[in-house]
């Protein structure tokens, strides 16, 4: 489990804190989508799971972030690493070696991942994905996409407890970002990971994430299971998250009909709804 | 200039050589080109090199490397002829011994810059870094260092581009800016990038940390670089041309 509590942090140097008083709560493998305006925080957020906050950026820290059962203060960069997998927004400077797969052996050899092991583990995230053909390319040569994809691919092969993720299709296409969305899932599912991601496209977060926790200032504005959250439309319309069409419809309807309708969250549920109500 | 320092893929006999091997060797012919001052002598490494970017299938980049060290040389060259007063004289200023001295100086700058280029080329740049921690038990840290400056060098060179793309478009001429006038014009840009570099590094030195950057040992490498028949070969072959050098 992962527990914020009361978790207020500024930055050195900063005057204003980046974070406010966050208490929030991931179950094990959970699946929680962070969304809100640039400058909410969402980056910080990120980066106080994996430790990273205080650990390498350094400020003022109040109250506590425990990442199963370790705080993160406490413990050292290195050993939370070894649970908390994380990929950064910035897709450069996240790459360390000059090639595709010494990109993705880098963690694996030196998080001491048993060297039979290793050949399953570099197919396994290649190919989950979907670029086993770069693997032998320099990494200079690939496209912002296909970086990012490659730097997604080095944290999946580590297979981490708990998978943090910062805007990781800020570069994708849309069959692309989906297809890491369900890859995440697949994740869930399968390994029981812990998945955090910060994201900007709600459409994906909707139909993927199991709780949403939407930032302001700083500050979290709303947080709850994903249909919970996406009852405030109009609420999170004002903090400039755009709710999709297809649960704005539904809030519509409900208005319109003056009667409350369930949320929903993407196009086979609207439809369903729709169909009803005209029978 | 982007791809200078890049890897090649390829499967040839050099390709294929130890790592250590190909810095050994790279090292060999830097110290030959030292040992002699013999015209002749610096002639046949140059020869050297080139035969072993041809076997290693990069020709292209061989003689790339060696186009843009030629256009240093000639002005080196210049310079050197000018300057020296020793000798009897040829032709105007210039003497017998200033041509040959040149000539020696300018040889030796390709000889010596050559194998480097070439050795990068054929070695993936991680290998390299494994092996020198493997074989040589050079500490992980400074193998980072090295691997990480070759790794920036492509990096830096898009960015410079980036932020004169961003200038052209916002109208600064340096589509038509030529020479000492364009070399001017980009002085300016070195703050802006110098800045992001280092908070690139700074970054990067975060992502390696998550990744386990302290848990490496010498032990850690999946690859592994043993030595061959072929490897003791080509450093006798390196040794040779030492001997020669020294002895001519």
């Amino acid at each position: 489990m992962i527990s914020f509590e009361s978790l207020s942090f500024t930055y050195q140097g900063g005057n204003v804190p980046a974070l406010k008083d966050i208490c929030l709560t991931v179950p094990d493998g959970g699946f929680l989508g962070v969304i809100g305006p640039a400058g909410a925080g969402k980056t910080t957020l990120a980066r106080a799971v994996s430790g990273i906050v205080p650990h390498a950026y350094r400020g003022d820290f109040y109250g506590s972030v425990k990442v199963h059962d370790m705080d993160t203060v406490d413990t050292p960069l290195t050993d939370l690493s070894r649970c908390v997998g994380m990929v950064f927004q910035d897709v450069d400077s996240q790459i360390i070696s000059t090639m595709v797969e010494d990109e993705l052996l880098y963690g694996l050899e030196n998080f001491g991942v048993p060297h039979a092991e290793i050949p399953e583990r570099l197919d396994f995230a290649l190919d989950r994905v979907g670029i086993p053909e770069l693997r032998e390319r320099a990494i200079s040569s690939l496209s912002g996409g296909q970086r990012q994809k490659v730097a997604i691919a080095s944290v999946i092969a580590l297979r981490p407890r708990v998978l943090v993720l910062d805007e990781p299709t800020g570069e994708l296409d849309p069959v692309s970002s989906r297809q890491i969305f369900s890859l995440l899932k697949s994740l869930q599912r399968d390994f029981g990971t812990t998945v955090i991601v910060v994201e900007q496209k709600i459409m994906l977060l909707c139909e993927f994430a199991d709780s949403l926790a939407v930032m302001k200032d700083g500050a979290l504005a709303y947080q709850g299971q994903t249909r919970e959250v996406l009852t405030h439309a109009e609420e999170l319309l004002d903090l400039g998250v755009n709710c999709p069409r297809v649960t704005r419809l539904s809030r519509h309807l409900s208005d319109r009909l003056g009667k409350p309708l369930p949320v929903c969250v993407n196009l086979e549920e609207a439809e369903k709804q729709a169909r009803e109500l005209m029978a | 200039m982007r791809e200078i320092f890049q890897y090649v893929p390829g499967t040839s006999l050099i390709h294929r050589l130890n790592p250590m091997t190909k810095l050994l060797l790279t090292l060999l012919i830097c110290v030959a080109a030292f040992l002699t001052g013999n015209l002749f002598v610096l002639l046949g490494l140059l020869l050297v090199n080139l035969l072993i970017g041809f076997c290693a299938g990069i020709a292209r980049r061989t003689l790339g490397v060696f186009k843009g060290l030629m256009k240093i040389a000639v002005f080196l060259f210049l310079l050197q002829v000018l300057l020296t007063r020793k000798g009897t004289p040829v032709f105007w200023i210039i003497t017998d011994e200033g041509l040959y001295t040149s000539a020696a100086v300018v040889l030796r700058l390709i000889v010596v810059c050559m194998p480097l280029t070439l050795m990068l080329a054929v070695t993936r740049v991680s290998d390299l870094a494994n092996a020198m921690v493997q074989v040589a038990h050079i500490p992980y840290k400074y193998a980072f260092t090295i691997t990480t400056a070759l790794r920036f060098i492509p990096q830096f060179l898009e960015e410079m581009s980036d932020i004169m793309e961003a200038q052209t478009a916002r109208g600064v001429a340096f589509d038509k800016a030529k020479g000492l006038k364009k070399l001017g014009m980009m002085l300016p840009l070195c703050a802006p990038l110098l800045i992001s570099s280092v908070r690139n590094t700074e970054h990067t030195a975060v992502a390696a940390e998550v990744r386990g950057f302290h848990l490496r040992t010498a032990r850690s490498g999946f690859r592994h670089y043993p030595f061959h028949g072929i490897d003791v070969l080509t450093l006798l072959a390196g040794a040779a041309l030492i001997a020669l050098s020294a002895v001519i």
